[in-house]
């Protein structure tokens, strides 16, 4: 029972880590956090969908994840133009990103209500059998697909980030972009770079939550408050802390629903994310960023 | 000079407002009826047939010559199964446009939010708000004068679906999986175990999920290792979907029982295989030997491309044929007080399933109508394999 719940609780938080990790790193950059990837994800989520069934014969799920990958760079890109751009070129406040991030995922999920409405629409079978055996353990594989996506993704990006000269450009810009700028860091293409990432992260994310879950327009926005919540707890910024933040959270949900049911785990949630932001607000990762919510 | 003003307009007003109340009271014009559907929100899946079967409902009753040679007009509005916005639609139906009566959505949530309104406003509503707190005070037991069922209620439909679990497929241990802040789930899934418990079954685990949850594999795990020999799902399709996979995942291989959200297209939504799923329908919808409610489902869904065949067309033409029937009575049919006295006294009123109806004045609520139980075949087509007449 223990090994099972520990894993059930390990592929929720690989879903965790790919939301908040499309979170943290646009934050790590630009210090705001993008509450937009939620609906980025529901907007990929119903690409990925359409795209399934309409291409004949279907695609293989790399080939749809794939495409909405490309989908949610050029989202990402777009959306940037529009509606952030110009904030940093006024050199705006924060709390413009911010407002603006939380105005954009409402519109996209009311335009998704419109279009869809808010029936579940489901992805082509994409196993058989859904689950094998290891020992007494019952194993998803849609969720060892999602776990086995994630971890690779995730150390992707590590190394991505902590092993190359974009990865410390990125570094360099989060600390200081103005100072980045006159060491001949082409900020700019740093920040397309960083929402790039994040429309990588928010299609990969669509396609597995959308087969997992199921397609409907708050998909990802619902998803969003545990990703802002590993967030917050790994220390804002923190893509580490976010990543160990997300599977520790799935893994303390899974049991606490299974000891204390379910209608109590979001006020478990919050309660932690509140001790984290009292007693250690740097998070898990150590890393302090001044702009925590 | 300003005193003469001043009578002109008050003559001006006067005659205005006398104007307005003769057109309203007028014998002869178009009757306004509203509809409050759900279409957009997380019911509309059902919402959209149910507000098509309205309108075409009116319309035959229109073509065989309105009520009493009156035409009706209808008007609808979207409550996108929230309260507050069943609010705006009802003050927007009833203040703006000046229905006198209105076809109420299948959704308790917003219609529990009506039940003193419509009593103010003297405007008799005919539903399928299946939660029995939108036709009687659940402290008192008291009747809401101007709320009609014409469906049974979720308590009924429970106790139909507990019945033929326990007598027909003999099963003794069950579980519930629902969301207690759904009205509509918490509707069935109380009167489901305290049918169980009464009946000699026993109820295993009782767990729930909230609306933001999406992971149920705790509860899943929960329910199986209890020894439950059947489940009862009973909130909407989304929550089913997860449901159904998260406890086939967990390696739970009884009987999945639930209320009608189980119906298509819940078999060709979820992602393991389709066995011992048993749940609750008001028709027998695919038969085209019964009523006329094949002729409706089928109608819609060549008039709409909606994929699979939705009972709550029956339902729109039920509650159609229900007020309509009243209204005809009436010698005023735009008097909601003296409408909502003869819904009081509905009997015999023919339904789309071939039964008809009868509404019994202490609860409004039917009190001859029995429900089918339905399964999925190994292609996840939809059939009926038994009925129960608990009313």
């Amino acid at each position: 029972m223990f090994l099972q719940l520990l894993f059930n609780g390990i592929s929720l938080g690989a879903v965790y880590a790919l939301i908040a990790v499309g979170f943290a790193i646009v934050f790590s950059v630009l210090k705001f956090s993008n509450f937009a990837h939620g609906g980025m994800i529901s907007i990929c989520a119903y690409i990925g969908f359409f795209f399934q069934k309409t291409v004949k014969p279907t695609p293989p799920i790399w080939v749809t994840i794939l495409f909405t990958s490309l989908c949610g760079i050029v989202m990402s890109l777009f959306l940037d133009r529009i509606v952030y751009a110009s904030i940093r070129r006024n050199k705006s406040p924060k709390n413009y990103y911010f407002l603006s991030s939380l105005t954009i995922s409402i519109i996209i999920t009311a335009i998704l209500n419109v279009f869809f409405s808010k029936n579940p629409l489901a992805y082509p079978m994409l196993f058989s059998s859904t689950t094998f055996n290891v020992g007494n353990i019952r194993i998803s594989r849609m969720d060892t697909m999602i776990l086995i996506v994630s971890v690779v993704l995730l150390v992707l990006l590590i190394f991505l980030i902590d092993k190359t000269k974009v990865g410390l450009a990125m570094r360099a810009v989060s600390i200081d972009p103005e100072t980045s700028k006159l060491m001949g860091i082409n900020s700019n293409f740093i920040i397309l770079m960083t929402f790039s990432l994040a429309g990588i992260l928010a299609g990969v994310s669509g396609v597995l939550l959308g087969c997992k879950y199921g397609v409907f327009p708050d998909l990802g926005q619902s998803m969003m408050i545990k990703g802002f919540i590993a967030s917050v707890i790994g220390g804002l910024g923190s893509l580490g802390g976010a990543i160990a933040a997300a599977f520790l959270l799935g893994i303390i949900e899974m049991f606490w629903t299974y000891v204390m049911g379910s209608l109590s785990t979001p006020v478990m949630t919050f309660v932690v994310m509140l001790l984290f932001l009292f007693i250690r607000p740097q998070g898990i990762s150590g890393r302090f960023a001044k702009e925590k919510v | 000079m300003k005193k003469l003003l001043t009578c002109l307009l008050v003559l001006v007003l006067a005659f205005s407002l006398f104007a307005s109340g003769a057109e309203e009271k007028s014998n002869d014009g178009p009757i306004k009826i509203g509809s409050i559907m759900d279409l957009t929100g997380g019911a509309s899946n059902m919402g959209r047939p149910h507000s098509w079967g309205v309108e075409y409902a009116i319309k035959k009753v229109n073509e065989a010559g309105g009520i009493n040679g009156r035409q009706i007009e209808l008007y609808t509005q979207d409550c996108k199964n929230d309260i507050t916005e069943g609010l705006n639609a009802y003050h927007k139906l009833v203040d703006e446009i000046g229905v006198c009566a209105i076809i109420g959505p299948a959704l308790s949530n917003p219609a529990s939010a009506w039940v003193d309104l419509s009593a103010e406003d003297k405007i008799p509503i005919v539903g399928h708000f299946m939660d029995e707190v939108c036709t009687t005070n659940p402290d008192t037991g008291a009747v809401y004068p101007y709320m009609f069922l014409a469906e049974p209620s979720c308590s009924v439909q429970s106790y139909d679906m507990a019945a033929y679990a326990l007598a027909e497929l003999g099963l003794k241990k069950y579980a519930v999986l629902y969301n207690p802040s759904n009205a509509f789930a918490k509707a069935h899934a109380e009167p489901f175990i305290a049918y169980v418990k009464e009946n000699g079954g026993e109820v295993t685990a009782v767990e729930t999920m909230g609306w933001a949850d999406r992971d149920y594999s705790a509860q899943a795990i929960k329910i199986t290792n209890s020894g439950a020999e059947a489940v009862f799902l009973c909130d909407y399709l989304a929550q089913n979907l997860i449901s159904y996979d998260a406890l086939r995942d967990a390696g739970f291989k009884g009987a999945i029982l639930g209320a009608n959200t189980l119906a298509p297209p819940l078999a060709d939504q979820v992602k393991n295989d389709v066995y011992d799923v048993y749940f609750l329908q008001n028709y027998d919808m695919l038969n085209p030997n019964v009523g006329i409610i094949n002729e409706l489902v089928f109608s819609e869904m060549a008039a709409t491309g909606t994929e699979s065949p939705q009972c709550n067309v029956g339902f729109a033409w039920d509650a159609v044929q229900v007020l309509v029937e009243a209204m005809k009575k009436a010698k005023d049919p735009t008097d909601g007080e003296e409408v909502a006295k003869l819904l009081e006294q509905t009997t015999g009123v023919l339904l789309s399933s071939g039964d008809t109806i009868s509404i019994d004045p202490a609860t409004h609520r039917p009190n001859n109508m029995g429900m089918y139980i339905a399964t999925y075949d190994e292609n996840h087509n939809m059939v009926i394999c038994g009925r129960e007449d608990i009313y």
